[in-house]
């Protein structure tokens, strides 16, 4: 799972549920919507954007409901949960203080 | 919590996981064809856009797989699960065939109810598109619509697409040479329009054929009578049977597996109803008094429940407006088919839900004994399962152990319980209640028992699973290690364990209970008056109407008969009678007071079964006359109407107690005069309430259907009446060969389908009180034994400083006997309150009786001692130098 990401190990669930966050997609959607928002810089492989959601689904964090797309093909779609909102507060903080922790052991201590 | 809705959101995609992964399936092709447009739209050749769609995706299989596992369980734990719960059962194998045995019984119980319940009542007519076949019956007191009525009905309604009228009619059949009583049934045209069955030869009875009487003079065979009594012969059809010594032509066969429509009878031949008055000897079609006919149909596609009852009450009161004087206060109610509408349905269908909720309590019972043992097991494991914890193992994890091991017991019970279920209903089935005409149970096991079992299985085992689940979710590793075998634990806490005891002991008193007032009431219903003294007394029935009489031929027959039998060696009295007491064809008559000129039937004071007798028989059945005289030969047509009544008649009718010399009146407005007067008695049923009875003398109201009574010189060994019940069928068949007998045996084995249901109440009752005393036995003798096992050390520390075997007994086992007399009270107070359901079965079924209350005391105190013995044996006998030096 982790051979070919080049996300930070841990930031995928989070991605997920920031994207699900603004509007729900089917897996595709989100794929590339990471995507563009990255400017190409992440990639979410198909061998952990799956398994990942299966995991959040089994967590209440996200709900999958069958849908037709504009185009007329029926997609899973899923849906933030308000048990997935509560989660990525968590996870967003938690990556926040992780981010800060790292900069401070990154920054010149001089310069502080 | 969370870590068990996820534990149930992955069972079910184990369960479903054909959906899931096809879900999956096609979640991914969806993202490949979007990947595909996507190069598609930057410029790609399809074929290279597959291809670079294909190469991102990587491997489908892989990646599916990752995303299943990301749910599944991992098969190794569940195995590992299954090894480990293996594993524990072998380690002490007494517990697990106890466990397996005692929930293999409950389930067992339950399926067999189960069975029962589904033959009699849950399951439909064996008849095409069942749901939409209904019986009718009239909202009085009456099950039977008279055929006038049914005719009105009929031709009134819009609601249904067939309406018949049938009656179930014992026949003699002549075949191979004799004749035999069969049951059959005398069907209106629409019948086979309403079950709407295919033949199996020939065709079936059609509206024609039922037109006026002798329209046809035709019958249909069951299967079976084809093959029992034509030798299944190809070319039946077109040829005449003699019913009743009347020649009628076979036209069909019915298919195998078809039983009519009632569920207890196995009839054998079909004929039209218009031909009733030749058959039965009596014309009942135009009289709007003789309610004979039951009633059934068939409603319409689209029209429903509700729309029926509307269609029928505005039938209903066109016929009272029609006829106010005969049809007043008339109403047509929807009944469920198959037994008899509500007059056996409603009794069987409130006993056996109260015997499901017997099975239910059994089970529950089954799983408190269970729960309090897994609990108390569990308690004992507290430092294994602290051990397993603080070296990494999750409370989850040691719960889903646990519960693979409830599991596995009850999958191994319910496999047991599948088994004694299906050879029980089988024996059920095949077996035949004792009566001189089949009847029979189609209580044939069907494949939904064996899912049954399982639900019940499951059920049992998520009950009995889930008590030792507080236990481990509080358990503190910590605490368990330091303190040893869950010493910390003793203290004077109630336990759940101990309010399962009580609970236990609660639910299988309840059982007991209703096992003593069911031995009680057969007990009483064994020694009650009868009216009559059916010991040495043989009794013959037959119907003369099946060897061709008329009833005037009939009464020649019936008074040639009863000389030649007088002059048998060892008859004290001898009599006949149209029908007698308790047996299975009874009629009744309405009575007017004197004084009534409108003979309109709610005019009538009340109704009354009525026999017609002939002299001697009140002495030959030993029914006392109190005052007034016996019938006579003298009593004709000609001579005016008199009667014998029995006293209930004369306190309801007159108040008072001489009532000779008086009158009363019956339809259609003949005064009768009352000659005699005799004692109360049963009729109908042995739980009856004292019922008012009319016996009029057989000379003035002659019938052809014939019960002989004859009392022979008491004898405890009964040969003297198995030699005159020989006798008797001889003296018979020297008259007349062609008589089918349906019966000549002494009359109190006769009796048997009266007591069969208070019989089988009692077998069923006693089995589940059996049961229940065995829970509560081996309940309390575990909880006991693991008390005192529990607090070995703290008695022994009791002893050792010189407490009495008085304090010793209070610790170890105070609580118990607290827990055992509060539980009985308890079930005893709810089985009182529930044995009002047996009421309906078993006669005068009260366990207010002090009998019943001092009985179920005394056996719920014996069950306390008996299992307790041989822990107090061990609290008494501690050593206390011995325990100490070992812990």
């Amino acid at each position: 799972m982790a051979d070919k990401t080049d996300l930070l190990p841990g930031t995928l669930d989070m991605l997920i549920l920031k994207t699900l966050a603004r509007a729900p997609l089917h897996g595709y959607g989100v794929a590339l919507s990471i995507k563009r928002l990255s400017d190409d810089v992440l990639t979410v492989e198909e061998g952990s954007l799956y398994p990942a959601l299966q995991r959040l689904l089994l967590q209440g964090w996200v709900k999958a409901e069958w849908k037709m797309t504009e185009t007329k093909r029926r997609a899973r779609f899923y849906t933030l949960t308000a048990a997935g909102r509560r989660q990525l507060g968590i996870e967003l903080s938690q990556y926040e203080q992780m981010i800060a922790a790292i900069g401070r052991v990154l920054s010149d201590p001089k310069e502080a | 919590m969370s870590t068990f809705i996820r534990f149930l959101k992955k069972l079910w995609i184990l369960l479903w996981r054909r959906k899931f992964l096809n879900e999956l399936d096609e979640e991914m092709a969806f993202h490949r064809a979007q990947a595909e447009k996507e190069f598609i739209a930057g410029g790609m050749t399809p074929q290279a856009a597959r291809d670079a769609a294909m190469r991102q995706f990587g491997n489908v299989a892989k990646l599916k797989e990752q995303s299943h596992q990301a749910v599944a369980f991992r098969m190794e734990t569940v195995v590992q699960d299954l090894r480990l719960a293996i594993r524990q059962m072998l380690r002490s194998p007494g517990f697990a065939v106890t466990a397996v045995t005692t929930l293999a019984l409950g389930i067992a119980a339950n399926v067999i109810v189960f069975g029962v319940l589904q033959a009699l009542v849950l399951r439909p007519l064996d008849v095409p598109n069942a749901g939409k076949v209904v019986s009718l019956q009239p909202g009085r007191n009456e099950t039977n619509f008279s055929y006038p009525e049914f005719r009105d009905i009929r031709d009134g309604q819009s609601v249904f697409s067939a309406v018949a009228a049938d009656r179930v009619m014992d026949f003699g059949l002549d075949a191979n040479g004799a004749t035999h009583p069969i049951w059959g049934y005398e069907v209106s045209g629409q019948y086979f329009e309403v079950v709407s069955i295919k033949p199996l030869l020939g065709r079936l009875l059609a509206r024609a054929d039922d037109d006026h009487p002798g329209a046809a003079e035709v019958a249909v065979l069951s299967w079976g009578a084809w093959k029992n009594y034509f030798n299944s012969d190809p070319d039946i059809i077109g040829k005449n049977v003699r019913l009743n010594k009347l020649p009628y032509t076979v036209i069909g066969v019915t298919p195998r597996g078809f039983y009519g429509t009632e569920k207890f009878l196995q009839p054998e031949v079909f004929v039209p109803m218009s031909n009733e008055a030749e058959i039965e000897k009596f014309n009942w079609l135009d009289g709007r008094q003789n309610h004979n006919a039951w009633a059934i149909a068939r409603i319409k596609e689209g029209i429903n429940v509700p729309q029926v009852q509307a269609d029928l009450n505005t039938v209903a009161s066109r016929i009272t407006k029609q006829f106010p004087k005969e049809e007043a206060g008339l109403s047509i109610r929807v009944v469920r088919p198959g037994l008899l509408g509500d007059a056996l349905g409603a009794p069987a269908r409130a006993f056996l839900a109260g015997i499901m909720a017997l099975a239910g309590i059994v089970l529950l019972a089954a799983c408190a004994n269970l729960g309090g043992l897994f609990a108390a097991r569990t308690a004992d494991r507290t430092r294994e399962l602290a051990i397993r914890m603080a070296i990494g193992s999750s409370r989850f994890r040691i719960l889903r152990q646990i519960l693979t091991e409830a599991f596995l017991l009850s999958l191994m019970a319910g496999l047991a319980a599948s088994a004694l279920g299906w050879a029980a209903l089988s024996g059920l089935g095949a077996w035949r209640p004792p009566t001189s005409l089949p009847l029979q149970f189609a209580v044939l096991p069907q494949p939904s028992l064996i899912l049954a079992a399982g639900l019940f299985s499951f059920v049992a085992a998520v009950l009995f699973g889930i008590m030792p689940l507080r236990q481990i979710l509080n358990a503190d590793p910590n605490d368990a290690i330091k303190s040893g075998v869950g010493q910390s634990s003793a203290g004077r806490r109630w336990a759940l364990r101990d309010i399962l005891l009580a609970g236990q002991i609660a639910l299988c008193c309840i059982t007991i209970t209703a096992a003593f007032v069911a031995l009680r009431g057969l007990g009483k219903s064994l020694s009650m008056e009868l009216g009559f003294r059916p010991a040495n007394a043989v009794r013959a029935q037959f119907e003369l109407a099946q060897a061709g009489y008329s009833s005037e031929s009939a009464a020649s027959f019936q008074r040639r008969l009863l000389a030649a039998a007088s002059q048998l060696p060892g008859v004290e009295a001898i009599g006949y009678a149209n029908s007698t007491p308790l047996a299975i064809d009874q009629s009744g008559t309405a009575v007017f007071s004197p004084e009534t000129t409108d003979m309109r039937l709610t005019n009538a004071a009340f109704g009354a079964p009525d026999y017609s007798i002939s002299p001697g028989y009140l002495a030959a059945a030993g029914t006392p006359l109190v005052s007034g005289r016996d019938v006579s030969f003298a009593d004709t047509a000609k001579s005016p109407p008199v009667a014998i009544v029995n006293q209930e008649f004369a306190r309801r009718l007159f108040h008072a107690d001489h009532v000779i010399g008086r009158y009363f009146k019956t339809l259609p407005g003949r005064p009768i005069q009352i000659v005699g007067v005799v004692a109360n008695g049963k009729y109908g049923t042995l739980n009856e309430d004292p019922k008012p009875a009319i016996f009029f003398p057989i000379s003035q109201e002659r019938n052809t259907s014939t019960a002989l009574v004859v009392r022979t010189h008491p004898d405890p060994t009964g040969v003297t009446s198995r030699d005159m019940a020989a006798a008797i069928r001889k003296t018979i068949l020297d008259l007349d060969p062609a008589v089918p007998i349906q019966e000549s045996s002494v009359w109190s084995s006769q009796l048997g389908l009266q007591l069969f249901p208070a019989q089988v109440a009692t077998v069923a009752l006693s089995l589940f009180g059996a049961f229940g005393l065995l829970l509560s036995i081996t309940g309390t003798f575990g909880l006991a034994s693991y008390s005192v096992t529990k607090r070995l050390r703290e008695l022994s520390i009791r002893v050792a400083l010189g407490a009495q075997a008085k304090q010793i007994l209070a610790a170890a086992l105070g609580r118990m006997l607290m827990l055992l007399s509060i539980g009985s009270m308890v079930g005893l107070i709810l089985g009182a309150a529930a044995s009002r359901l047996l009421s309906a079965v078993v006669y005068q079924a009260s366990a207010l009786d002090p009998i019943v209350l001092c009985a179920v005391a005394f056996t719920m105190l014996l069950t306390g001692l008996v299992s307790i013995v041989n822990p107090v044996r061990r609290a008494l006998h501690i050593d206390p130098a011995g325990v100490l030096r070992e812990q």
